[in-house]
């Protein structure tokens, strides 16, 4: 937490143009604290941040061997967030992933809906987010899920594209997402990627806020 | 590291998680190509290596600690064929990715400025759009260094999105600033066309 009780957030850098312009540029770049080279992580102590952020598609071969350091990170207290295409049913266990062949073209039919919509309004997230800003196209989806992990984001047959996981790593948790905003933003693209960060960032620091101010009341 | 053959190999850096793309399988089926990830590229890969392309997905941090490899290869007249926005000066004279802002259509037709041998005979506007979307193909481009040759252009301003260049020093960069052209299987067939000939062109064949 810093002076002024704003979380710490951190977020890595995998050293792909999407990441550098996602991060570096307007208007996403003030709400990182620090960025961190993937290949650096690490040797870098994570304890200073309360939120580390794994932006889509960072190189799950380089993530694998930071598995313990990156679990370590959340029992100690802090919020993982694993963005899409991280593939973090390689690094981490109990998370179960079914790949899907995406369609980018869904949309160009008139009055199709691609049926993402938030699990469950009365969640703290669905005031950040909504069903525009994270329906684009999907990827896959998180099954089975863990019953520790509490769907934020699925599709109309229930398919998991988000989940919170406070037990697993308690007091610490896990974020995961299937949907790949930072990518597509990133290569300045797909107006609704940008809404979908818009909304993501202030509610992981916000909820962050309110967590640790819980946990030290 | 595989046997390389004897007049270099052709050096495919696998940037992502998961299956290599499909131009890289494709150029896999020639017996000189060798896919490396990103986690096991050594100096020894580009000493091997005639030709080398890279995806939009490189790990360009990481890829300027191989900036010297890189311009002995280019120095005895190796070819790379570069995807994606440029943030670093991995060769002297390159300069960053310039984005449009805020693009709108008109901003994305595409022009040819040149002939070159990967996009002989395919119109260059017919790499705009897929299924009617555009933007694919890129949207923005990589400054053109001193003595580049742009290929082709994107926006009212023709900015140089595709440009070969002949560095000083001997060697050839060819830069397309956007998503990976040459991809297989994709729903614009120019791609399936153009894709045997970027690994020709990498390989000094055409």
């Amino acid at each position: 937490m810093s002076a002024s009780g704003k979380p710490v957030m951190a977020i890595i850098d995998g050293g792909q143009h999407y990441h550098h312009d996602s991060i570096t540029r307007e208007p996403f770049k003030d709400f990182f604290d620090h960025v961190v080279y993937l290949r650096d992580v690490a040797k870098t102590d994570l304890s200073a941040f309360d939120i580390l952020i794994i932006p889509c598609r960072t190189n799950a071969y380089f993530l694998a061997p930071l598995s313990g350091q990156l679990q370590a990170f959340m029992r100690e207290g802090g919020t993982l967030v694993a963005m899409g295409e991280t593939f973090p049913d390689s690094w981490l266990p109990d998370i179960g992933f079914r790949p899907m062949q995406t369609n980018f073209w869904w949309w160009l039919t008139p009055g199709a809906d691609l049926g993402l919509r938030m699990s469950d309004p009365g969640h703290a997230v669905s005031r950040y987010l909504g069903k525009d800003d994270v329906t684009f196209h999907l990827h896959g989806a998180f099954e089975p899920l863990h019953p520790n992990q509490k769907s934020l984001v699925e599709t109309a047959e229930g398919e998991c594209q988000m989940f919170e996981d406070v037990v697993s790593y308690a007091p610490g948790r896990l974020v995961a997402t299937t949907l790949d905003p930072f990518f597509h933003h990133g290569a300045f693209f797909m107006p609704a990627t940008t809404r979908m960060l818009a909304g993501m960032l202030p509610w992981l620091s916000e909820s962050e806020a309110e967590r640790k101010a819980a946990r030290t009341a | 590291m595989t046997n390389h053959p004897p007049n270099g190999s052709l050096l495919l850096i696998h940037s992502h998680y998961g299956e290599p793309p499909g131009l890289f399988l494709l150029a896999e089926e020639r017996g000189d190509a060798v896919i490396v990830r990103e986690r096991d590229l050594t100096p020894a890969h580009f000493t091997a290596a005639r030709g080398l392309i890279t995806t939009s997905h490189l790990d360009q941090l990481g890829f300027m600690d191989h900036a010297p490899e890189l311009a002995r290869l280019m120095a005895r007249g190796g070819r790379w064929f570069f995807n994606g926005h440029i943030l670093r000066p991995f060769l002297a004279g390159l300069g960053s990715y310039a984005p449009i802002a805020k693009a709108r259509r008109a901003d994305l037709v595409l022009t040819r400025l040149n002939e070159h041998p990967i996009f002989a005979g395919i119109d260059q506007p017919s790499f705009e759009e897929n299924k009617g979307v555009a933007g694919f193909y890129g949207r923005g481009h990589n400054p053109l260094p001193q003595g580049a040759l742009a290929i082709n252009g994107i926006g009212p301003e023709k900015q140089p999105i595709d440009w070969e260049w002949t560095l000083p020093g001997g060697g050839r960069m060819f830069s397309h600033a956007g998503n990976d052209i040459g991809g297989m299987g994709g729903p614009n067939p120019n791609h399936a066309l153009v894709a045997p000939r970027i690994i020709a062109w990498t390989m000094g064949e055409i």
